[in-house]
């Protein structure tokens, strides 16, 4: 997540920093979440965290088509 | 559980989303359109996430994952609300 920062801040583009930011973003939190998962290793624990990836993994790439398209609408 | 380097391994996390806490920051105060403060504001839900994620390896509590399935919710509503009215202006 340290990287999609720096590439938000240094990219000149918008989709260059959607680019940078909405896919970085997704893996270091699926990093992060397997690592708490397996510190705590507890049933209930991992079933959540399998939760919290299936979700940011659909929601991410919609968040960022919306914004997208409405990048899009203006430029018409 | 106790492992060799426990402490630096947390520090060291903590740091690297301070850091892009505040990059995302400055490009929200910096941003030219509202496009850009919107991605800004998604990837700090996203660091949000992440810190309560430490915190909750830090107090030893697997309470916390809960907070963490209602941000990603919140974050995911916000962000399209937003896009949506401003495809709608």
């Amino acid at each position: 997540m340290l990287m999609a920062a720096i590439g938000l801040i240094r990219f000149t583009d918008l989709y260059s920093r959607m680019h940078a930011t909405t896919k970085a973003t997704s893996f270091g939190l699926l990093l992060l979440i397997i690592g708490v998962s397996l510190f705590f290793n507890v049933g209930m624990v991992w079933l959540k965290a399998f939760m919290i990836i299936v979700f940011i993994y659909l929601t991410a790439p919609l968040a960022a088509h919306a914004i997208a398209k409405s990048n899009r609408k203006k430029d018409q | 559980m106790e492992l060799p380097f426990y402490n630096l391994i947390l520090i060291l996390t903590s740091t690297m989303l301070l850091i892009a806490f505040a990059l995302a920051f400055a490009r929200i105060v910096k941003g030219p359109t509202p496009r850009d403060r919107i991605v800004a504001l998604d990837l700090i839900a996203s660091i949000t996430m992440g810190f309560i994620l430490v915190y909750s390896v830090v107090i030893n509590k697997a309470m916390y994952f809960d907070i963490v399935i209602v941000i990603s919710l919140i974050s995911f509503i916000g962000t399209v609300a937003m896009s949506t009215y401003l495809k709608q202006k």
